[in-house]
């Protein structure tokens, strides 16, 4: 599949040369492919690079070293960004209404007249602001901006969405609404490039997944396999003790305890040696915030 | 095209208050001065003229000094440098707006003129020719304001425009050569502070020198601003 978004050894660094302040390396070699048609979730502590990354995209930047090609084209090119929609972290607007705004980003975007009218319209009913229309942007909540900011760069039908913090004001009612939006675009064949702290949303709606820490992608991987552990593995038991296994829960009759998956063969073996009736075993299930601790903690300590 | 002329409306409407007082201003003045005894003292129209026309530049020093700075400050111009829009019209649209601001101050001050200054025995042809040189100092101004703010604070910007505006004027003053023709603001504003038609020739090639200058900046910022990192924060 056609890479969307790609970064090749990418490195930025703030501060340092004439700067009274450290260099800090925000991007260290890195590297990443986001594939046409996916929902993909860029997750990360603050100060990972994330917004880097996003910012180096669009152009609001330049590397300092490596390449990067975003719908085929480099970096930066403005007719590239006619095909992007875009909305920031803490998204800033001119005070106007909202159509007007939203009509002035298209038109930004070489969009015009009926078209331009319609799609506004069409957008900000997407958002739930159609009855807002004609209500200044100034008198909006965080959360109306925020699904404002959204509109704006869904105007021009962007074939990429790249959006930095999308719900992080909102409640959970406009949640939802984005969620559903979002597994909407990727319906339509649109691709989504997400950075979010909420990784519960980021689990509910992204294809694949990316961690970073410390300007590196600590993990990649498809979010079904990343959240099922290869290594661990979920047992479920019955007519044994508690106490049998190590860490094992008894709970409505049944004993469930986690066991390395290289000695599955032989915990059945002993379950049964014990007279004991094996009820399941699955992978372990792990949540992204399992992961997303375990990536930055292991670095962290490795630091 | 479009996209600079949206830039450059939304710049408008960005300042349409200062723009109002500025036009608010000239209308104040002009009425005070078309219903006086202008015959009696014209030495007084003049000034007020004089200072108006000040006015508009210092105002065209600080539009370009802080345009950049506000959009960065305010983070708003991630939305807008996230479209289809290249730093080169962004530029060119900000300058437009400038141009347009002062085009309708320019226009405010042309229809008071015209109304008040041939009363006070000055032909009201030689205003207009007057204005438009000052419409094209106060340009340069902004434009060279605005080529200073991409790397400088915009109080920096400020006295480095006015340095550059000022030196080749001194030097002018100091060594009798023709310096203040280097960067011609002064000179060609000194025409508009006389209400003269003296040497309007040579104020005829300053102008078109400086519309050269002009392009040759916005060319020097656009290619400038093309490396600015717009997404750090600037406070």
């Amino acid at each position: 599949m056609a890479a969307v978004l790609e970064f090749e050894e990418v490195s930025k660094h703030y501060g340092g040369g004439f700067s009274r302040r450290p260099p800090v390396r925000a991007l260290d070699n890195f590297c990443l492919q986001v594939e046409a048609g996916e929902i993909f979730g860029f997750l990360g502590p603050n100060g990972a690079g994330k917004t880097t990354a996003i910012h180096l995209a669009l152009g609001f930047m330049r590397a300092n070293s490596g390449r990067g090609r975003m719908l085929g084209r480099p970096f930066g090119e403005a007719r590239t960004r006619r095909r992007v929609g875009f909305l920031a972290e803490n998204v800033a607007l001119y005070h106007r209404p909202a159509l007007h705004l939203v009509q002035f980003y298209g038109a930004l975007n070489g969009m015009g007249g009926t078209p331009l009218r319609q799609r506004a319209r069409d957008v900000l009913e997407l958002v739930k602001l159609g009855s807002d229309a004609e209500r200044n942007v100034a008198a909006f909540s965080r959360g109306m901006l925020q699904r404002i900011g959204l509109a704006q760069a869904l105007v021009n039908n962007p074939e990429l969405l790249i959006l930095d913090e999308p719900t992080s004001a909102l409640d959970p009612i406009a949640r939802v609404i984005i969620r559903e939006l979002l597994l909407r675009l990727k319906r339509e064949g649109k691709t989504v490039f997400l950075s979010s702290h909420l990784l519960s949303e980021v689990e509910l709606v992204c294809d694949r997944v990316g961690v970073m820490h410390q300007g590196r992608l600590a993990r990649l991987g498809k979010t079904a396999d990343l959240l099922h552990s290869r290594e661990q593995t979920q047992v479920v038991a019955r007519g044994i003790a508690a106490g049998a296994f190590p860490g094992a829960v008894a709970s409505d009759g049944v004993v469930s305890f986690t066991i390395a998956t290289a000695s599955q063969r032989q915990v059945l073996e002993q379950i049964w040696s014990l007279g004991g009736e094996v009820v399941s075993v699955n992978p372990l299930k792990r949540s992204l915030e399992q992961i997303f601790l375990e990536v930055t903690q292991a670095r962290g300590e490795g630091a | 095209m479009k996209p600079v002329w949206l830039i450059a409306g939304n710049f408008v409407r960005e300042q349409r208050w200062p723009i109002a007082i500025l036009l608010g201003w000239v209308a104040l003045l002009s009425a005070a001065a078309g219903f006086s005894d202008l015959r009696r003292s014209p030495d007084d129209v003049f000034m007020m003229f004089q200072q108006v026309a000040v006015y508009i530049l210092v105002f065209s020093l600080f539009f370009g000094a802080s345009a950049i700075r506000n959009e960065l400050r305010t983070r708003r111009i991630l939305a807008v440098l996230s479209k289809g829009i290249s730093r080169r019209q962004y530029i060119a649209g900000l300058l437009l707006g400038i141009v347009t601001a002062v085009v309708v101050y320019c226009l405010a001050l042309g229809a008071a003129g015209s109304w008040v200054l041939p009363q006070a025995g000055v032909p009201a042809a030689r205003f207009w020719f007057l204005l438009l040189g000052l419409l094209t100092a106060s340009l340069l101004t902004a434009c060279l304001a605005l080529f200073f703010s991409i790397f400088l604070h915009p109080l920096l910007a400020t006295g480095a425009t006015m340095v550059s505006v000022g030196v080749p004027l001194l030097a002018a003053a100091i060594w009798k050569s023709p310096w203040a023709a280097v960067i011609p603001v002064y000179a060609i504003l000194q025409g508009f502070l006389d209400l003269s038609g003296h040497d309007a020739a040579l104020r005829g090639w300053m102008v078109l020198l400086a519309w050269g200058e002009t392009g040759v900046l916005w060319l020097a910022s656009a290619w400038l601003f093309s490396w600015k990192d717009v997404a750090v924060a600037v406070e």
